[in-house]
């Protein structure tokens, strides 16, 4: 009896700690979305604030007919996919290697990738700026794509190792045996198992690119040429915050994400998490 | 067939001098990342040095000035608010994301109906783009008219508005704020994923003993799960101290140099004022602590076989 009590209210106090949680993180994004389809005065008179009144969708028509948000979405689309590519690709072939064949340097390596996880753009984008721009790739969408995998590539290694580590050896030693080259034995026998860490790997990539601000802040100074999130940005660089504006933005630059994240939520969790737990 | 699987192994081993070529192959896969960190990564580090130790303006070749920029910005006294501000700003975050994680794990784990919305829905703010939360937490904490001011006016706690991101030590707290909100998840997926892989066993042994749950909590999960507690929060440290985007857009380092930390620092002086030495030389001071972090992480993290 005593103990069944104790169990109902430890049971009711996390459903109250897990609300109060869920309202500190729904708010903000409560008050995007709402925001988003408010009149100009509406926003700027503080009324009614829960409730856009009168309802309206002039921001979104305004954002992208008056404005270029829809080459700058565009652009960080193909930004991210480029990039997504590139990342893939080498930290697979990287993964592989360090994952599943003895060499020496194997663990000098191993540790490279490890700190390169950690390295922050903070340290090197003033030189990557100078270096791009001596030959000529700054403000260009390719210089980008270039410099992007600095931020994906360590993050992607580190997680397919572990991946490519926790497949049985016996697989490929009797594709080996039969005479299968390694590239042959990669591409055809193990690559086809690891399907999930690459889609886990890549939208995490894909939504760390989606994010990325500083080196687009740096290397893209036309407006042509800009991603989303600095276009976005320096509307916010006028004397008056246009709220309606920036909020519509929001609401159509969060979506991808949430649709990618809705659907491989599993495979997010795994990506965020596989720095810190191990498997 | 195992066995006769090794057995012809052994075979190919002595014939073709198999692990030679294994090494090579080893190196033809690891080429393309290791060349990519070297030009993109690595050889811009070593550049940043270099351009550090020099003093270069606009339109003139750079001059060597050896360690001048560095003993600079030591009298610098934007450099040493910088030095403030970003301590304040890591710790204060990182302590607090840290405790809502481990709030958030605790009430998700085992037992609790709906894990899966309640957890989807956590992760919202790490999904949102930057630009997006960092503006949204402008609006709650803008003067006129922002939602907080609004609140708290509305509870009757305070009579006037007040310009949060106007007053300094307000600023850096809203800045604050506004990246523990982004950056709890992580915290609170990571432990989670961390107290399920506890074997359950050690619960029921200890209930058996008639420990409570506190007692529970101390002794066994917070020892258990502490490599991971330790791990995310040197991740969170490192990411949290090289800040840029969410400072940058609330706040771009005002008022009065109030949330100034080191990379909105470097940037300003780099491509606001153009004196690339100097900002080189205050993102290199954040290495020493890179390096001890890096040190303690890979002693978690690369223990392996």
């Amino acid at each position: 009896m005593h103990k069944n009590t104790f169990v109902k209210w430890e049971t009711i106090y996390r459903y109250f700690v897990l609300c109060v949680v869920f309202l500190i993180v729904i708010f903000p994004y409560y008050w995007i979305v709402v925001t988003s389809f408010k009149t100009m005065g509406q926003i700027s008179s503080a009324k009614s604030i829960f409730i856009p009144n009168p309802f309206t969708l002039k921001n979104y028509t305004h954002l992208i007919k008056d404005t270029h948000f829809l080459l700058w979405f565009k652009n960080s689309l193909s930004v991210a996919i480029v990039t997504v590519i590139i990342t893939l690709i080498l930290s697979n072939l990287a993964a592989y290697s360090i994952g599943r064949i003895r060499f020496r340097g194997k663990k000098l390596i191993a540790t490279l990738v490890l700190v390169f996880y950690l390295f922050p753009p903070t340290v090197i984008f003033i030189p990557l700026y100078l270096m791009l721009n001596k030959i000529g790739l700054t403000n260009k969408l390719e210089g980008v794509m270039l410099i992007y995998p600095t931020i994906t590539l360590a993050f992607s290694t580190w997680f397919l190792i572990s991946f490519y580590r926790s497949i049985p050896m016996e697989l490929e030693e009797a594709a080996l045996i039969d005479g299968a080259s390694r590239f042959q034995a990669f591409r055809k026998v193990i690559l086809p198992l690891t399907l999930p860490a690459q889609t886990a790997a890549a939208i995490f990539s894909f939504s760390w690119c989606w994010d990325e601000f500083l080196y687009a802040l740096v290397f893209l100074q036309d407006v042509g040429k800009q991603t989303m999130n600095i276009g976005v940005y320096e509307f916010s660089l006028a004397d008056i915050y246009p709220w309606g504006l920036l909020m519509s933005a929001g609401v159509l630059m969060s979506i991808p994400v949430i649709v990618l994240y809705v659907f491989v939520q599993k495979y997010m969790i795994r990506g965020l998490t596989a720095g810190a737990v191990k498997e | 067939m195992k066995n006769s699987n090794k057995i012809k192994i052994k075979q190919l081993v002595r014939k073709r001098g198999f692990f030679l070529k294994e090494e090579r192959t080893a190196w033809l896969f690891v080429l393309p990342l290791t060349l990519y960190f070297f030009t993109l990564m690595i050889y811009p580090f070593i550049n940043g040095i270099f351009i550090s130790l020099t003093r270069k303006l606009v339109g003139f070749p750079p001059i060597f000035v050896g360690f001048q920029n560095y003993i600079d910005l030591i009298h610098d006294w934007v450099f040493q608010r910088v030095i403030r501000n970003s301590f304040i700003y890591t710790f204060g975050a990182v302590s607090i994301k840290l405790g809502l994680g481990m709030v958030m794990a605790l009430s998700l784990y085992k037992g609790i109906k709906g894990l899966r919305f309640f957890r989807g829905f956590f992760l919202l703010p790490w999904i949102t783009p930057t630009v997006i939360s960092g503006l949204i937490w402008v609006w709650i904490f803008q003067g006129y008219a922002g939602f907080l001011n609004i609140a708290l006016m509305g509870l009757g706690i305070i009579k006037k508005e007040i310009p949060w991101l106007a007053i300094p030590n307000l600023a850096l707290f809203a800045v604050i704020v506004a990246n523990v909100w982004r950056g709890f998840p992580f915290f609170g997926v990571s432990l989670l994923a961390a107290m399920q892989s506890v074997p359950q066993e050690y619960y029921e042994a200890a209930k058996i003993d008639g420990a409570s749950a506190t007692q529970r909590l101390w002794h066994i999960t917070v020892p258990l799960i502490k490599p991971v507690i330790i791990v995310c929060s040197l991740i969170s440290i490192v990411r949290t101290f090289n800040d840029f985007n969410l400072v940058w857009i609330m706040t771009r380092g005002g008022p009065a140099r109030s949330t100034h930390i080191f990379a909105t620092y470097t940037y300003e002086t780099g491509f606001l004022s153009f004196q690339w030495g100097k900002a080189m030389a205050i993102s290199i001071y954040i290495t020493p602590l890179l390096v001890i972090a890096i040190i303690f992480l890979s002693h978690y993290l690369l223990r392996e076989e």
